[in-house]
């Protein structure tokens, strides 16, 4: 059975989702002002402050929706959140997470957080349990996976950390779309029918891409076999090539093509790409994966993963202080970078300086939450009276 | 705000900062908390070795001790009161005074730990604003006013530290409470010093108390990072990044025409290490001295002992680490104090004087509004990102609030406000058509007509938020070297102008003007179009993209230096703070790293400089030229005295 919102509730909701923060707080005041016993209006009211890390407020707000109604499950996320980001009360954190994760059991990332409240708690085990609880309910959550690298880490050491960091770098989705990002493309998705595409090179090779990007791989390579048959120096194609051989797990084909493809064009950002990747996934091979991102890093300086790939890749040379000089230089072009953080986090714990691992991890989970927009998930199910 | 009347206001002749210690005029001070272990109950009140800890304050060439009365162990009864702990408390009387230090007594106090003003008998009623338990307050301070009233060992009288005055729920109620328990004290004392323990911006922000009026009747104010408020203004990192010059943020902003103490000086939770510690210590010691501070005032003394329990909670108010640890070992942070006193002790007022600040930046007045106007909330991230900004500029600068005076400066940054009041852009009119220059960022909402007046832009709309910060330079070398830029970050707002009189320097990727410059009157009025400062706080400020960073820092170094107000030494690091003692014959410059790693600055004077030599002693060593490196550790600080070559061209040969 659906909840019932307040007609200020729903105007505040609406202006919230524009993203007009002022005016949806407002308009949750107006509603408060009508009933301030409404549990909507300061579960909303939690995570416009939220939002602008107002965590005080968020708490205050949030304490208040859940006081009123104990299943309201968005007014835990915006609380167990708020008390994360402001530190200092891992406490009143796990207890919110585990009240999530009993509202919600299927909720992944409640587990996830619960294991980082946990660990900032110190309670090791416990933590681990949770992060593979999660990845119980999704095999690729990869914001689990670093959490149990980062944990590995402080057991065991760098070694042991590695393959976690590997399998979590390998679900990120940003990684394709990095290479799309160095081919140029628009963002904006055309369909192709290959057949129909004119007989010139550029068309071929914009739309060889756009059906990489659609993942239509045999599309793209009839495609690039139709450039190759005009060009077969043509660098571009031979990239792209490499990186459709790579994408269906063909690690050689796709090391020859980028090989050649570097031949021709030695800076080429998407044969140095391809290639690295290509090296960076075969064990031996890691001192070259390094030369390559390094040459990537400075072909496309910047793409903020072109900088993590490096310090990804010097991490497992156990080259720390290079690591962290790429890795500050991906986050200082892009602070949302989970990927870049959790990187810092471990290169910061091999230096001992634990406060400021925390504080990597801290805004990995605050970009990683923010990115996945679970609240409104959460608002609309508790709305539908249903679980998310 | 109406003052009562018939009160009296602090006492210039009662300032603190005449007032000489072993110190010279820097005194530096520490809080000494009566227990020192969880384990220990209310009765075991100052029942420590306080002879040996104040014998260790003095070798660490400390010259003051905040105290704090229990009126619970001291009137356990009413109106009778416990000659034990009396006797307590001319112990630590008489240990001051046995180790030359100078006590400061605070009566209301709140520690979270000793129940100090949660007296059994009050019967829950609020010491605040209970009219009976505020007599009782008063009979009290008096009692301990009257007893120690010729002693010399004793410097100030403090009515109540941060902690206590957050349960007051108005400013009428604080202020009246204030002036009741001065004017007591006043009656037995009339000569010591009355303090109060409270920071305007972080009281305001934990309790929706403006406190300003209640600090105007102390003759002495304080400046005091909270938890909460470093969780608000700058959660992150401690040794680098915004969270480095915080404390020196609310420094200046609780400057007011009385001498400000900064206190509370110390790290608030157990996370760090002792180096962390240390270094995070230093860098609020070197702020004070370089931000005008008349002293400083350490956390704590020794470690609290506490519970084995975990998960730990933070109270914003509860304070365990000390300079001391529980076995009364020193720590890494009592060496840092020490080293600091020294240096402290050589930068002689009557000698060398801060060079002035003729920049500033405005708080707009909207940050008293509370919610549901969020101009409360973003507006102190605003102007402490702003701050920032002119220190990596090495602009001296100071923070003012609207409303106040404007006539001593000669640059002012109000950074992203929804709207300023209809006084201040009359201020602002008459302030730059007589020389001043503005930098104003848009804050959102509508345009004051007074923009298009002073700024030279007709104001079009808002064009809303953007996820991409892009800059093109139209005009090179107007505004310092800003450079075309795009970068990764949300802008909330951007301004559709027009200009109408104005130059625009730079536009957006669109060609919407960026930043302007219109020449209004004698001065300069520069609007930028976004609210960039807001932008920085908002989105990360540990992350900020280098190229926003670089934008605002050329903005307001430009503008500055344009009007008079820039930097007279430049510094090639922004991450590294300046801080400029003009001498008669000399100068001393304090040179602070708020980087964790190392660096080397280099900087530049208008002179040839002879020599540098520590400030401590030391052999000068020459240098001949305008320009000279200065290695730092991370999160380091160097103190020179730097001699000149004198203008006919022989060496300048005084002493160092």
């Amino acid at each position: 059975m659906s909840r019932e919102r307040s007609p200020q509730v729903i105007a505040a909701e609406g202006l919230a989702r524009q993203g007009q923060t002022q005016a949806a707080v407002s308009a949750c005041y107006d509603a408060l002002a009508i009933d301030d016993r409404d549990a909507f209006a300061h579960a909303l009211l939690a995570e416009l402050m939220l939002e602008g890390d107002f965590y005080d407020e968020a708490i205050t707000a949030a304490t208040q929706a859940i006081e009123l109604d104990p299943d309201c499950s968005p007014a835990y996320l915006a609380l167990g959140l708020a008390y994360d980001r402001r530190g200092g009360m891992w406490d009143q954190s796990v207890l919110v997470w585990h009240e999530l994760a009993e509202v919600t059991p299927d909720l992944v990332t409640a587990h996830v957080q619960l294991g980082e409240a946990f660990a900032a708690a110190a309670f090791e085990e416990e933590a681990v349990e949770s992060w593979r609880h999660a990845l119980e309910l999704d095999p690729k959550q990869a914001r689990a996976h670093y959490n149990l690298a980062i944990a590995a880490l402080m057991r065991e050491g760098m070694a042991t950390a590695l393959p976690s960091f590997h399998t979590a770098g390998e679900l990120d989705p940003s990684q394709d779309e990095f290479f799309f990002a160095l081919l140029g493309l628009p963002a904006e998705d055309v369909v192709i029918d290959s057949g129909r595409v004119k007989p010139e090179r550029e068309a071929r090779l914009v739309s060889a891409e756009m059906l990489a990007r659609q993942e239509d791989f045999f599309g793209a390579s009839e495609l690039v076999r139709l450039l190759l048959d005009a060009d077969p120096a043509d660098a571009d194609a031979l990239a792209l090539a490499a990186y459709v051989y790579l994408k269906q797990e063909a690690t050689s084909e796709a090391m020859a093509c980028a090989l050649r493809a570097l031949a021709f064009a030695p800076e080429l950002p998407t044969a140095l790409y391809t290639l690295g990747v290509v090296y960076s996934r075969w064990p031996g091979l890691a001192r070259h994966a390094v030369r390559v991102f390094a040459a990537l890093s400075k072909a496309a300086p910047q793409h903020s993963l072109a900088h993590v790939l490096l310090g990804e890749s010097l991490l497992g040379l156990q080259r720390y202080g290079q690591a962290k000089r790429a890795y500050v230089k991906a986050i200082r072009l892009d602070p949302a970078c989970v990927r870049a953080r959790f990187g810092l986090a471990a290169v910061r714990l091999t230096e001992g300086a634990y406060a400021e691992a925390r504080w990597e991890m801290r805004r990995a989970a605050y970009y990683d939450t923010k990115r996945q927009g679970l609240f409104w998930r959460l608002w609309d199910a508790y709305a539908e009276g249903g679980e998310v | 705000m109406a003052h009562a009347e018939g009160a009296s206001r602090g006492d210039a002749t009662h300032r603190p900062d005449e007032v000489t210690t072993r110190e010279g005029v820097f005194p530096i001070g520490v809080d000494h908390y009566p227990l020192d272990a969880e384990r220990q109950g209310y009765d075991e009140w100052y029942t420590g070795d306080i002879d040996a800890d104040f014998a260790a304050m003095a070798e660490a060439r400390l010259s003051r001790v905040r105290v704090f009365v229990s009126w619970r162990c001291l009137e356990p009864q009413v109106g009778q009161y416990d000659e034990e702990m009396a006797e307590r408390l001319e112990n630590l009387v008489a240990a001051a005074r046995a180790h030359g230090l100078q006590l400061i007594v605070c009566f209301f106090a709140d520690d979270r730990l000793a129940e100090l003003s949660a007296v059994p008998w009050g019967r829950h009623r609020d010491p605040r604003t209970d009219d009976y338990l505020i007599a009782r307050e008063v009979a009290l301070a008096q009692r301990i006013v009257n007893r120690y009233r010729l002693e010399p060992a004793i410097y100030a009288w403090d009515l109540a530290n941060e902690a206590f005055c957050t349960g007051f729920t108005s400013e009428e109620a604080f202020e009246r409470w204030v002036i009741t328990l001065r004017e007591a004290i006043r009656e037995v004392d009339p000569t010591r010093p009355i303090l109060l323990g409270v920071d305007p911006e972080t009281l305001l922000r934990a309790s929706g108390v403006d406190p300003r009026p209640a600090i105007d009747f102390s003759e002495g104010a304080s400046s005091h990072l909270t938890a909460s408020y470093r969780a608000y203004a700058a959660e992150g990192p401690l040794t680098s990044g915004p969270s480095t010059y915080v404390d020196g943020f609310l420094l200046r902003a609780a400057s007011s025409d009385l001498p400000v103490t900064v206190d509370g000086v110390g790290v608030h939770s157990l996370d760090f290490s002792a180096a962390e510690e240390a270094a995070y210590v230093r860098t609020v010691l070197y702020s004070a001295l370089m931000n005008r501070a008349s002293g400083v005032m350490l956390r704590r003394w020794r470690d609290l002992e506490t519970e084995k329990r975990e998960p730990y909670f933070q109270d914003p108010y509860e304070v365990l680490v000390g300079m001391v640890d529980v076995a009364g070992e020193p720590k890494p942070v009592l060496d840092e104090v020490r080293a600091f006193a020294r240096v402290a002790v050589r930068i002689d007022p009557e000698r060398y004087a801060l060079a002035p600040e003729r920049a500033a930046v405005v708080i707009p007045a909207e940050r008293y509004e509370p919610l549901p106007s969020l101009a409360g909330l973003y507006d102190p991230r605003s102007c402490l990102q702003s701050y920032i900004a002119a220190k990596e500029a090495h602009v001296p600068v100071t923070v003012v609030r609207e409303g106040d005076p404007l006539g001593g400066y000669h640059a002012l940054f109000i950074p992203s406000p929804v709207r300023l009041t209809a006084s201040m852009w009359k201020d602002l009119a008459v302030f730059v058509q007589g020389g001043g220059s503005v930098v104003l960022s848009y804050g959102g909402g509508d345009a004051d007509p007074a923009v298009r007046e002073i700024f030279g832009v007709q104001f079009l709309g808002d064009a809303g938020p953007t996820g991409v910060m892009s800059c093109r330079v139209a005009q090179p070398g107007v505004l310092g070297g800003i450079a075309s830029f795009d970068a990764r970050t949300v802008l909330p707002h951007h301004a559709l102008l027009a200009a109408s009189g104005a130059m625009v320097v730079a536009t957006d990727a669109k060609g919407n003007p960026l930043v302007t410059v219109h020449q209004y009157g004698q001065g300069k009025a520069v609007l930028l179009a976004a609210p960039v400062e807001r932008a920085i706080a908002q989105n990360d400020p540990w992350a900020a993209p280098t190229a926003v960073r670089h934008f605002v820092r050329e903005v307001y170094g430009s503008v500055a230096r344009a009007a008079g107000a820039g930097a007279m030494v430049e510094c090639d690091r922004p991450d590294v703070e300046l801080a400029h003692f003009l001498g008669e014959d000399d100068d001393i410059l304090v040179v602070l790293s708020h980087n964790a790693e190392k660096v080397t600055a280099t900087v530049t004077f208008e002179r040839v400089v002879s020599t540098v030599s520590d400030v401590r002693g030391g052999t000068p060593s020459s240098v001949g030229g305008k320009t000279f490196g200065i290695p730092l550790h991370g999160n380091g600080a160097v103190t020179v005295r730097v001699a000149y070559r004198q203008q006919s061209g022989g060496v300048d040969v005084r002493p160092a």
